[in-house]
C-alpha cells in the first residue's frame, strides 16, 4: 500500500523535474526538508508572538535597540550582494564563466533580501502600519533610503528570477511563456543595471547608518561629500564577499547533492574576483581604521584603547577582522588556480566570517560601549524568540533553495557532467 | 512621499528622492511592459515556435545537441550551436565534403527509405512532384510512441516553423510535441493511422531541405538514437543493458508499460 501511495507522488514529482538531470526520490527529499520545516515553524511561531505582543519577547530595549536581527539583516544583505555584483560582472564585464552560477546568484540574492525584509518587518513591528514607511517616508533618513532600495531591489530580483521559473518543464509547455522568458531575458542587462544602482545605495546606506552616529564615537567616521567612509566600505565589502558566498553555496550544494554542478574554472573565477575585491576593501578598511583611531576618535574625546578595554571586545577583535578574516583570505583567494580548488571554500568562509564580524561589531559593540560619563557597558543576549526567527529565516532560505534546485535548472552545467 | 500627502514638501531632498525612486520603478515597469508587448508581437507574427525552440535547444542535454556530422565521424563530439538549422550554417558545407570514417548499417528491423529525408525530432519528409511535402513519424519514433490515443494536428493554413511544434501526441499520460521538420503552410491532414500526418507547402528551392538527413548520414544518426533509447530505457545508470541483436518491437510503449515514457518520449522527440 505504501508503495502504491508513492506512485502518484513520484509521477507528479517527475513531471516537474527538469529533463536531463537526476534528483533524489520524493521520500528522501521530504526527509531532507522535514527538520528545516520544523525550524521554519518555530520561527513563524516566534514571529507571531513578536508581532502580536511587541518586542517584549526580545531582549532588546530602548537603550539596546539593535540586536541579533539587525546583525542578521546586515550580514545576509552583504552575502546577497553576489547577486548584483555577479550580474554586473556577467552583463557589463562579460565574464561568461559566471553564466554557470548567475541563476543561483539571483536566487540567493532574492532569498537573502526577502529574509532581511521579513526580519526587518518583525523588528519594526506594527505590521498594520507597515505601509507608513512608503507613504510618509522621512526623506532625510538613510534608513528610508535602505527601505526603498531593498524593496525595489527585491522586485528586481523577483523579475530577474522569473525567466528561470518560466523554463520549468510544465510552464514551458505554454509557448507564450517561453517567448516572454526570451524577451525578458534580452532585457536582463537593464535589470542588472538597476540592481547595481540600488545595491550601491542600499549597501552603502546601511554602512552610512553607523558612520553618521555622531553620538557613538565607536561608529562615527569621516565623510566624503554627504557620505561617511562606512558607506563605501559596506559597498566594497558586499562586492568582495558576494562571490565568496556564492562559491560556498555552490560547493555546499555539490556536497548535499553529491554532484558536480559547475566547472572548476567557475570556482577559480569567483575566488579571484572575491580575492581582488577583498584586498582592495581590507586596504581601505585598514586606512580608515588608522584615521579613525588616530584622528576622528581623538577629536571626539576618546582614546583608541578605551574602546577595547571592555571584555569580551578586546583589541583582538580588530586584528581578527582585518588580519585573519581579511588579509589572509584575500591573499589565499587571489592565488586561486595555483592552489587546490577544493580548498577555496576555506578562504571564502573566512572572508564571509570577516564581513559578518564587521557587521556584528558595528551593531552590537557600538551599542554595548559606554559613551557618556554616567553610561555603563551593556551586554545583550538574544531571547529564544530572536534566535528562533533567525533560524526560521535560514530555514526559509534552505527550503526555497532546495525546492527550486529540484524543479528548475539552477546550474546549466549540471547536465554536462 | 507624494505631493498632497502629509509630510511632503517641494524641497530639493523630497524631489530628488521621489524622482530617483520613481525613475527606478518606472524603468522596472517599462521593462516588464516592453517584454510583454514584444511577446505579443512575436506570437502574432508567428515567431513563437522558433523562439520557443531556441529556448528548448539551450536546455537540451549535451548528447542531444550533437552536430549532424558527429554521427558519421566527420566531426566527432561536435555540438551544434545553430539549433539544428543547417540551412545557413557556414561549417555544414565544409563537413559535408569530408569522407565519413565509420561504416554504418541500419539497426535490424528499422526502415528508413532512401527516398525520404529525416529530421532530428524523428519525423520524415517526402517531397512530392506537386511541390508539397508529406510529413510523418519515422520508424524509430513510431515504435517508441506506438499508437497514440490522441493526436492534435494543426489546422490547414497553419504556418509551421522549422523545429517549432508540428503536432501533439498523447498516450497513457505521456504527451509530446512533435517538431516540424519544415517551414511552410499546412495544406492537408493524413488519414488517421496512416503513414503521413501532414501535407505541407514548403518554401521553394533546395535550401528548404538542407538541414534534413538522408542516406548513410541518416543511418548513422538512427544508430546513435537507438543507443540513446537503450540507455534511456535501462533502469540503472550503467548505460545500455539490453541484449545485442534482434529487432525493436513495433510498439515499445506496450511492450514496456512500466518504463518512464513521459521522460523517454520527451528525450526522443527533443522536448524539454
Amino acid at each position: 500500500m505504501a508503495d502504491m501511495a508513492w506512485v502518484p507522488t513520484t509521477m507528479l514529482d517527475r513531471k516537474f523535474v527538469p529533463r536531463g538531470v537526476t534528483r533524489c526520490t520524493p521520500a528522501r527529499f521530504s526527509l531532507w526538508l522535514t527538520p528545516w520545516c520544523l525550524l521554519l515553524g518555530l520561527g513563524l511561531w516566534a514571529a507571531y508572538l513578536c508581532l502580536r505582543d511587541g518586542l517584549l519577547h526580545t531582549n532588546m530595549d530602548n537603550r539596546f535597540a539593535f540586536g541579533l536581527w539587525i546583525f542578521l539583516d546586515l550580514a545576509i544583505i552583504a552575502f546577497g550582494g553576489g547577486a548584483f555584483f555577479s550580474g554586473v560582472l556577467l552583463y557589463f564585464f562579460k565574464l561568461k564563466e559566471l553564466n554557470a552560477v548567475i541563476r543561483s546568484a539571483v536566487l540567493i540574492g532574492f532569498l537573502c533580501y526577502s529574509g532581511a525584509v521579513t526580519v526587518l518587518a518583525i523588528d519594526v513591528g506594527q505590521p498594520l502600519r507597515a505601509w507608513f514607511t512608503f507613504w510618509h517616508p522621512n526623506a532625510h533618513s538613510m534608513l528610508t533610503e535602505v527601505t526603498f532600495c531593498i524593496t525595489l531591489y527585491l522586485c528586481v530580483l523577483a523579475v530577474e528570477y522569473l525567466p528561470v521559473l518560466l523554463r520549468n518543464r510544465q510552464f514551458r509547455k505554454i509557448p507564450s511563456f517561453l517567448v516572454f522568458e526570451w524577451e525578458l531575458h534580452k532585457l536582463i542587462p537593464v535589470l542588472a543595471g538597476i540592481g547595481a544602482f540600488l545595491s550601491f545605495f542600499h549597501q552603502g546606506s546601511l554602512g552610512g547608518l553607523y558612520g553618521v552616529l555622531r553620538g557613538r564615537p565607536f561608529a562615527f567616521r569621516e565623510s566624503f561629500g554627504i557620505w561617511p567612509t562606512t558607506f563605501f566600505l559596506f559597498v566594497l565589502s558586499a562586492m568582495a564577499v558576494g562571490p565568496s558566498f556564492l562559491l560556498i553555496m555552490t560547493r555546499v550544494a555539490e556536497w548535499v547533492t553529491r554532484k558536480r554542478l559547475v566547472l572548476e574554472s567557475v570556482y577559480v573565477r569567483l575566488a579571484r574576483v572575491s580575492g581582488w575585491m577583498l584586498t582592495f576593501y581590507v586596504l581601505l578598511k585598514s586606512i580608515d581604521t588608522m584615521v579613525w583611531l588616530n584622528s576622528t576618535s581623538r577629536r571626539g574625546g576618546f582614546l583608541p584603547w578605551e574602546y577595547y578595554s571592555w571584555e569580551p571586545f578586546g583589541v583582538w577583535i580588530l586584528f581578527v577582522e582585518i588580519g585573519l578574516f581579511g588579509f589572509v583570505p584575500a591573499l589565499w583567494l587571489m592565488r586561486a588556480g595555483k592552489v587546490n580548488t577544493s580548498w577555496l571554500i576555506a578562504p571564502a568562509l573566512l572572508a564571509c566570517a570577516g564581513v559578518a564580524l564587521n557587521r556584528y561589531v558595528l551593531t552590537v559593540q557600538t551599542l554595548s560601549l559606554a559613551t557618556l560619563p554616567f553610561d555603563e557597558f551593556l551586554s545583550y543576549t538574544p531571547s529564544w524568540q530572536e534566535v528562533a526567527v533567525f533560524g526560521g529565516v535560514v530555514a526559509y532560505g534552505v527550503i526555497v533553495y532546495s525546492v527550486l534546485y529540484r524543479y528548475t535548472r539552477l546550474f546549466p552545467q549540471e547536465q554536462e557532467r | 512621499m507624494f505631493p498632497g500627502v502629509n509630510g511632503f514638501h517641494w524641497s530639493p531632498v523630497h524631489i530628488i528622492f521621489l524622482s530617483a525612486f520613481g525613475l527606478v520603478l518606472s524603468v522596472l515597469l517599462v521593462t516588464l511592459a516592453v517584454a510583454f508587448f514584444r511577446t505579443l508581437r512575436d506570437v502574432r507574427s508567428g515567431r513563437a515556435g522558433a523562439i520557443a525552440w531556441h529556448c528548448d535547444f539551450e536546455d537540451l542535454p549535451r548528447q542531444e545537441r550533437l552536430c549532424r556530422h558527429a554521427f558519421e565521424g566527420a566531426a566527432p563530439g561536435r555540438l551544434c550551436d545553430r539549433g539544428f538549422d543547417c540551412r545557413d550554417c557556414e561549417t555544414h558545407p565544409k563537413f559535408a565534403t569530408i569522407e565519413t570514417r565509420w561504416p554504418v548499417t541500419l539497426p535490424a528491423g528499422l526502415e528508413y527509405p532512401e527516398t525520404r529525408l529525416y529530421h532530428r525530432g524523428h519525423t520524415w519528409v517526402e517531397p512530392q512532384p506537386d511541390g508539397t511535402a508529406l510529413i510523418g513519424l519515422d520508424d524509430l519514433g513510431a515504435r517508441v510512441f506506438g499508437a497514440p490515443e490522441v493526436v492534435e494536428l494543426p489546422a490547414p493554413g497553419t504556418k509551421l516553423s522549422v523545429n517549432g511544434a508540428a503536432w501533439r501526441m498523447m498516450r497513457n499520460g505521456a504527451s509530446v510535441s512533435v517538431r516540424s521538420p519544415l517551414e511552410g503552410e499546412v495544406i492537408a491532414h493524413g488519414a488517421p493511422g496512416g503513414q503521413w500526418q501532414l501535407r505541407v507547402k514548403p518554401e521553394a528551392g533546395e535550401r528548404a531541405f538542407r538541414h534534413l538527413l538522408s542516406g548513410a548520414e541518416a543511418h548513422a544518426w538512427v544508430n546513435a538514437e537507438t543507443d540513446r533509447l537503450m540507455i534511456l530505457l535501462s533502469s540503472t545508470p550503467t548505460g545500455a543493458a539490453l541484449a545485442d541483436g534482434g529487432a525493436l518491437v513495433a510498439d515499445l510503449h506496450q511492450a514496456l508499460p512500466d518504463a518512464p515514457w513521459d521522460e523517454v518520449s520527451a528525450a526522443m522527440f527533443l522536448n524539454c
